[in-house]
């Protein structure tokens, strides 16, 4: 790992989840046999391959799902982990990014919605326990939401570790010979990124806008039955 | 005292979580809990947990916690400190307790937790095996109705089965005793040789308070009315498993048990009638036997029942040996050679199995064993589309061979062609050369006679 400090241009990092723990979002929706079965969990990239089987028969025999689902949720968990694994060789430039995660989501019966910047850079960012504080905060109940939220962060992040590769690849590709301050500017083009020098500079304040302060604060529904039946409909109806 | 591995563990058995939990010290209270049937059915709101995982706490972690999660205390990653494992741990076991006595499901834990799932599975595994969390209170074996009346019985006069007990049940380890023990008058403690000599007692006593007490010499000979009766109810309702006969013969060991059922006057009879029945449970109890084997040493130590099956034929050193050779006595030579047989080819087809799942995976065995089937087939499709394709091969050749002569015929009918024009060309130049020579003389001749005329002209015009 890198130490953190100096501004501007920093080295490209081998691929890897930002955070403290190198733990890869994995995400099921298998359809099999009339049944359908959706999940997502966080895992660990370095447990050995037999825990994948290990976990899909505890999961069937947990959830009394048919047998044929043992297969497909293992197959699935491991193409997911291979994908990862793909990109684990391969650089990433970070640059100075601090990137707004947004959640968006419905567990059960409690209903997320908050907004909040994250420092790519820090790679001891832990989404784990970022999740359980948010939980115990806003005093959610449903022990559900914690995991969820962990693995909303964590899918994001991956997405953006994604693209910095792929970007690093591009630039790479165009511009053999120059190195240097081209890959900062490459990041801060990215769009997502915030520039840090302009959001802590000593002409504005550190203190979020007014039209801002809403965009950035949780905020958590409790819906009743039949709204939570209302909004499964509506989801469907997209999905298909 | 250290806590020891469940298996290795002495008799496991339940004790209830109330404030008066009793150390292994206090040896009265143990010894009438021991004996005490577990009533679990009607009670809900206790939860039991058994004797050897008495180390759990929940502000503490334990030596054994340690050995067997290494990963959250050897400070390899940051998030995986004890503190994380005792959140993982005593999450679980708050959401099995609160929904006691429901048993609670691996993804009903992965989903209320915030962590990676490899991790919650190897916390969740660790705790069911020690029994912290679906530990079902009630024995594994299904209990009978006549089950039940004996289980009433025993609670019904617990004080004389407390004693007679007492002589057998060591206090501090909850084993039977052997050779010898050593009582304590003065506070009714049983204790083993080897307690004893460690000191495995309460506080307050002196080691010479204790008087030693040969069970060697023991009322072993003389078997009670009471006692007799109980051998035969156990034989018939048990049969061959002396192991379940002794425990339901109060204060008799297994070999005690077969020893005088045999002297019993019909015993004879029943050891011969029931002999076939015997040899197929010989044959399934040293299958058994010989599988526990096979399948590693984790139950050899189990209970001290095993070492105490000792039989004047066997040696004692192996228990398992000695058991085999109990049971093959019980059953006749010829007998127990024909099982023994069956058993070792039994085995070895075992082994192999385990080989072919060892070595390989699940799936390419079965494409192994696909294509093994198959490959005759494949083999002649192969052969045959080989010479489809050399068919082919030469069919295109051949087309394209008489492409190329029918060009090559018509490049030369145009040579010829051209040559015969080459020919007529010649021809005419020929003439054509010909006819001017022929001219040439022509003109020469003319030359000539013009120039005759004119000089006999001038000669003429001279002599006029």
């Amino acid at each position: 790992m890198k130490a953190l400090g100096s501004s501007g241009w920093k080295g490209p990092v081998k691929f890897r989840m930002p955070t403290a723990e190198n733990l890869v979002p994995i995400r099921l929706d298998i359809q099999s046999e009339g049944q359908r079965y959706k999940d997502a969990f966080t895992w660990n990239p370095s447990d050995p391959d037999n825990e994948v089987v290990v976990f899909a028969k505890r999961t069937v025999k947990d959830l009394k799902l048919p047998s044929a689902f043992i297969t497909q949720i293992a197959q699935s968990i491991q193409s997911q982990l291979s994908d990862f694994r793909a990109f684990e060789g391969q650089d990433m430039y970070t640059g100075e990014k601090i990137i707004p995660i947004k959640l968006d989501l419905r567990v059960n019966h409690t209903l997320i919605k908050d907004q909040f910047l994250w420092d790519l850079n820090n790679f001891e960012s832990d989404p784990e326990e970022f999740a359980r504080t948010l939980c115990k905060d806003l005093g959610v109940e449903d022990p559900e939401v914690g995991p969820a939220v962990a693995f909303a962060i964590r899918e994001q992040l991956y997405e953006i570790a994604i693209q910095s590769v792929a970007s690093a690849r591009e630039s790479r590709l165009s511009k053999k010979g120059r190195r240097g301050s081209d890959h900062g500017s490459a990041s801060k083009a990215s769009g997502l990124s915030m520039d840090l020098v302009k959001l802590f500079s000593f002409k504005s304040s550190v203190v979020r806008k007014r039209k801002d302060l809403d965009v950035y604060e949780p905020v958590v529904d409790l819906l009743t039955s039949e709204e939570v039946d209302a909004l499964e409909a509506r989801e469907e109806r997209h999905a298909r | 005292m250290a806590a020891k591995d469940p298996d290795s563990g002495g008799s496991g058995e339940i004790l209830p979580i109330t404030p008066s939990l009793s150390e292994t010290t206090s040896g009265v209270t143990a010894a009438s809990q021991a004996t005490q049937p577990p009533s679990s059915s009607s009670d809900v709101d206790t939860v039991y947990v058994p004797s050897y995982s008495r180390w759990f706490t929940w502000t503490g972690i334990d030596d054994c916690e340690v050995r067997s999660l290494p990963e959250f205390f050897n400070s390899k990653s940051t998030s995986k400190n004890p503190k994380f494992y005792m959140y993982l741990r005593n999450s679980i076991i708050k959401q099995y307790r609160d929904d006691h006595p429901r048993k609670i499901s691996f993804t009903d834990v992965r989903r209320t937790l915030v962590s990676d799932v490899v991790s919650i599975r190897r916390v969740f595994y660790f705790l069911e095996y020690w029994g912290l969390i679906n530990h079902s209170s009630s024995s594994s074996a299904k209990p009978l109705k006549w089950d039940e009346k004996s289980a009433g019985d025993a609670s019904s006069e617990p004080p004389t089965t407390a004693k007679e007990t007492a002589k057998r049940i060591c206090n501090g380890c909850k084993s039977i005793c052997s050779v010898a023990c050593f009582v304590c008058d003065k506070y009714e403690l049983t204790l083993c040789a080897r307690c004893y000599v460690r000191g495995n007692y309460r506080v307050g006593i002196n080691s010479t308070e204790f008087k030693r007490v040969e069970l060697s010499e023991e009322s072993k000979k003389v078997w009670s009315e009471k006692e007799t009766l109980q051998l035969m109810e156990a034989v018939m309702h048990y049969g061959d498993d002396w192991k379940k006969v002794a425990t339901h013969v109060t204060g008799r060991t297994e070999k005690d048990c077969v020893s005088q059922f045999v002297k019993l006057p019909f015993g004879e009879q029943f050891v011969k009638e029931s002999d076939s029945e015997d040899s197929l449970e010989a044959f399934d109890q040293i299958k058994g036997s010989a599988d526990l084997e096979s399948g590693g040493s984790d139950k050899e130590g189990s209970s001290p029942n095993k070492r105490l099956r000792l039989t004047p034929l066997a040696d004692a050193s192996n228990p398992i040996m000695a058991q085999a050779a109990f049971l093959s006595a019980l059953a006749g030579t010829k007998v127990a050679e024909a099982a023994a047989r069956a058993a070792v080819t039994a085995l070895s087809d075992v082994d192999y199995e385990a080989e072919k799942n060892a070595t390989g995976d699940p799936n390419r065995q079965d494409a192994n064993a696909n294509s093994g089937g198959e490959i005759t087939n494949s083999e002649r499709d192969w052969a045959d589309a080989k010479s489809l394709i050399q068919k082919e091969e030469q069919e295109v050749e051949g087309a394209i061979k008489e492409i190329v002569e029918v060009e090559m015929r018509k490049v030369r009918d145009r040579i010829v062609h051209f040559e015969k024009l080459d020919l007529e060309m010649e021809r005419s130049r020929k003439q054509l050369e010909d006819m001017k020579n022929l001219l040439f003389t022509d003109q020469l001749n003319i030359f000539f006679h013009t120039r005759k005329a004119r000089k006999s002209e001038d000669r003429v015009d001279v002599k006029t």
